[in-house]
């Protein structure tokens, strides 16, 4: 009862964020100075063409009934013409759109789980090198632009030690083979995922490791280590099972920041993405196209949120009478 | 009397007599010292100034790695001398003159010829008629040869080239002829330009460019070969030679060549070496101090200015108004950040303000939950209580009794908001959203990625601007955790 309550709250609250985020890509188009129009229409063109093309575009009618066209078009998914190829935004989208997920699942899985591990390796060995270390690398993911990393890792190894491509999802002839295609990807994979996992794995590290030091002062560990239970199963069975909960809350907290910085990743490596696509729609001054990107952005962010307090509920029981904390 | 009802209240003098027992804390003050100090002396700490181009080749190296890369021994460093009429020497002249003017404040070189028909040659007759007394058989070519000695000691330069602007004065049966010839020590000569004219001449430049494709012709090149390897191909004194030829009619002709340009572009340049349009990197790096600094501390004072005023205002009066405004911290902290900022970085245009009204609009949701947490647990108080029932109104009570209550938590997070607005202001101008008219670390990082730092593998240009960004970074996240640390002892496992 409580938890489908807490849910349906949830729910209506990612709706509202949606609503505002339409609005926004609505109101944005319109209220920009200068007019938009002037990107696609060429003062040469009869009266007629112009029309027409206004029409094509939506542009036509009075601003409310626009609004609700667009309101309705959104969810069915139709974005409307990119201004640069006249092709329908959502059909650029859904080539992209895949290329981004792999780049986000991949760095999101290894960040994930080197951070977690050196975390909790470092946190049973306090005091020494490692334990340093983490400290160091959670200080340098939060100071250190991380676009920075990646332009010095694409320098070394795309230019220094060209052993790694420098830019794009695959070779430009994709090689023979379901095989070597496979391998060729990953290949183009290991720059713009390897990178974005040196530059947060820090972060989480240290979380890691802070949230298992409070957990390890707690009394029933110190009863378990009393018991004379071997250290491993302490750290396993006991430590990392009452730190997993706000880890996992963690981890989906932190979706939103990843899906956000796949813009600067995917342009740096020219990423053939839906990050990339926006960058570039908004330097054409591409609006439909823009908008689109970042509807699906936000849309991802929006998902990932509602996730995150999904799975927060779920692990901790608490959140289902009253509301939860700061974070 | 708040001073009494303050629950965290420390005073400045013991505040500080805690900070500087911190190490870390004291690191970070002396490194953000240090670029308040490059902030303010900027133009004191370079010649240059930011948007000076051309100071040397494009993506020159830095100077000192003549000193350590053998690659770079002798790399030519920029050789730019501009003659004027104190600077040429006149090595040969016959007929003529260099003569030093002055036209609307600039010294001009004239090479004045005299006229064919000499005034002594002519007298006045008796019947008040010119008489000439004697014709000169042939008219002679005047020469006047003006020279400069460069001396050059590095090797051979990818380009070199001259500017001036020259003009004639003169007779209409007067024939003029320019030439500009470079001698190498050897004693080889290469003549590079020409122009030959009769009477006068309006305003003309000259442009001599070492890839210049005419010159190349001229010295009977191909298009694939580069002059100026061969031209200054080893090391000592070089002659440049500006040679003024003239048959002189009945006035005098004056030959005028303003300030000439004389110019080689280093290879190696500078502190930091130069970028694609031989502007030189250190000045940016210094000046981009200035942005970051302004940017970082304006966007995290404007944006814990707003958190502050919306935390105190949502959590002293509750109700409906925090109820709305704690829905739009929700939305507001929904929507992905870099992404929005770039759409309305582009719609709003570039510049330095707007950039710092962005960050801070899409900053101040933290504080203003913190802040509202912590008001709703000071509403409680005794001393937020006894004022209320002497009859202090509301804002006075959210002024005098809240404020200074929750100032501690927010200073902390005030200084640890600016490195996150620094890292975004960077961003935006990596990606080509920053204000063009400024040098900014993030801009300069724009600039390596899309002219060629890459290719010519100048990391000197890639390195130093990130390394200034980390630095100030790290240096205000020591100072807030320091700050943390003193002011909200509770706190310090959240930072």
């Amino acid at each position: 009862m409580g938890f489908s309550r807490y849910l349906l709250r949830r729910l209506g609250y990612a709706v509202i964020v949606l609503f505002v985020i339409m609005t926004f890509n609505f109101a944005i188009f319109r209220l920009m100075p200068g007019d938009a129009t002037k990107m696609i229409i060429d003062p040469m063109f009869t009266p007629e063409a112009i029309a027409e093309l206004k029409r094509q575009f939506g542009l036509d009618d009075p601003p409310l009934v626009q609004y609700f066209k667009y309101v309705g078009n959104l969810f069915k998914f139709d974005l409307g013409l990119s201004f640069s190829t006249r092709r329908p935004v959502v059909n650029e989208l859904k080539e992209r759109l895949p290329n981004t997920a792999v780049l986000f699942l991949a760095s999101f899985t290894l960040t994930t789980i080197i951070g977690i591990s050196v975390g909790v390796y470092t946190a049973s060995k306090r005091g020494t090198f490692g334990d340093n270390f983490v400290t160091g690398a959670g200080l340098f993911a939060f100071a250190v632009p991380s676009f920075w990393i990646q332009l010095l890792l694409l320098m070394l190894f795309g230019y220094y030690i060209p052993i790694l491509p420098i830019h794009g999802t695959m070779s430009a002839p994709p090689p023979d083979g379901f095989l070597l295609q496979f391998l060729d990807r990953i290949h183009h994979l290991i720059l713009p995922a390897g990178s974005n996992v040196i530059v947060a794995f820090g972060s989480w590290a240290l979380y890691t490791r802070n949230t298992m030091l409070e957990a390890l002062g707690q009394d029933y560990i110190v009863t378990a280590r009393a018991k004379g239970l071997p250290e491993n199963t302490v750290l396993r069975h006991h430590a990392l099972r009452s730190v997993l909960p706000p880890i996992v809350t963690l981890i989906f907290g932190a979706l939103p920041g990843m899906v956000s910085g796949a813009v600067i990743t995917e342009t740096i490596f020219s990423w053939h993405g839906v990050g990339k696509y926006l960058m570039d729609a908004v330097m054409q001054q591409d609006y439909p196209a823009a908008q689109g990107a970042f509807y699906l952005i936000a849309l991802a962010v929006v998902i990932c949120n509602l996730a995150a307090d999904i799975v927060y509920g779920i692990v901790d029981p608490r959140i289902r009478v009253g509301e939860g904390g700061a974070k | 009397m708040s001073k009494s009802n303050t629950q965290t209240g420390i005073s400045a003098p013991t505040f500080w007599e805690q900070y500087r027992r911190k190490p870390l804390g004291m690191v970070g003050l002396s490194i953000v010292a240090v670029y308040v100090f490059v902030a303010i002396f900027a133009p004191f700490l370079t010649p240059y100034n930011p948007k000076q181009i051309l100071l040397a080749d494009r993506i020159a190296a830095p100077i000192w790695f003549r000193s350590v890369l053998p690659k770079y021994d002798d790399a030519p460093s920029t050789v730019r001398i501009t003659l004027g009429p104190d600077e040429w020497a006149v090595s040969e002249a016959t007929g003529g003159k260099l003569v030093a003017e002055e036209l609307e404040g600039t010294a001009v070189s004239v090479i004045e010829f005299e006229p064919v028909l000499k005034d002594e040659d002519v007298s006045e007759g008796e019947a008040g008629l010119l008489e000439i007394e004697e014709y000169p058989e042939e008219p002679e070519k005047s020469v006047v040869e003006l020279s400069h000695v460069v001396s050059y000691n590095c090797s051979p330069p990818k380009t070199f080239g001259l500017t001036f602007n020259y003009w004639v004065d003169a007779s209409s049966d007067s024939k003029t002829e320019l030439e500009f010839v470079i001698e190498t020590p050897e004693g080889k000569q290469y003549n590079l330009w020409g122009k030959s004219c009769s009477g006068t001449l309006g305003s003309q430049p000259a442009r001599i460019d070492s890839r210049d494709l005419t010159l190349k012709q001229r010295l009977g090149l191909t298009i694939f070969d580069d002059p100026a390897p061969r031209v200054f191909s080893s090391k000592g004194d070089y002659r440049l030679l500006l040679t003024a030829r003239s048959i002189p009619g009945e006035e005098p002709t004056r030959v005028y060549i303003s300030n000439a340009e004389f110019y080689i572009p280093g290879n190696v340049h500078g502190l930091l070496g130069a970028d694609h349009m031989g502007a030189d990197l250190w000045t940016q790096l210094i000046y981009g101090t200035r942005i970051s600094l302004s940017i970082g501390l304006s966007a995290a004072g404007i944006s814990v200015a707003v958190g502050t005023a919306v935390g105190i205002i949502c959590g002293y009066l509750g109700g409906v108004v925090d109820e709305f405004m704690m829905r739009v911290v929700d939305v507001l902290m929904a929507i992905p950040t870099l992404p929005i900022l770039i759409i309305l970085g582009a719609i709003l245009g570039k510049s330095v303000w707007n950039i710092v009204l962005l960050i801070s609009a899409f900053a101040w949701m933290g504080t203003a939950r913190l802040v509202r947490s912590q008001t709703l647990s000071l509403r409680e108080r005794v001393f937020v209580e006894s004022a209320k029932a002497s009859g202090a109104s509301d804002a006075y009570v959210m002024l005098i009794h809240i404020l200074p209550n929750v100032l501690p938590l927010v200073f902390a997070g005030m200084v640890l908001r600016i490195p996150a607005a620094i890292l975004t202001e960077a961003s935006l101008s990596f990606l080509g959203l920053g204000d063009p008219r400024v040098a900014t670390w993030g801009r300069m990082l724009h600039n390596a990625r899309g002219f060629g730092a890459f290719t010519t593998l100048a990391w000197w240009w890639l390195v130093p601007p990130g390394l200034a960004i980390t630095f100030l970074s790290l240096a205000f996240v020591f100072i807030g955790n320091t700050v943390n640390e003193i002011l909200n002892p509770r706190y310090r496992e959240r930072s």
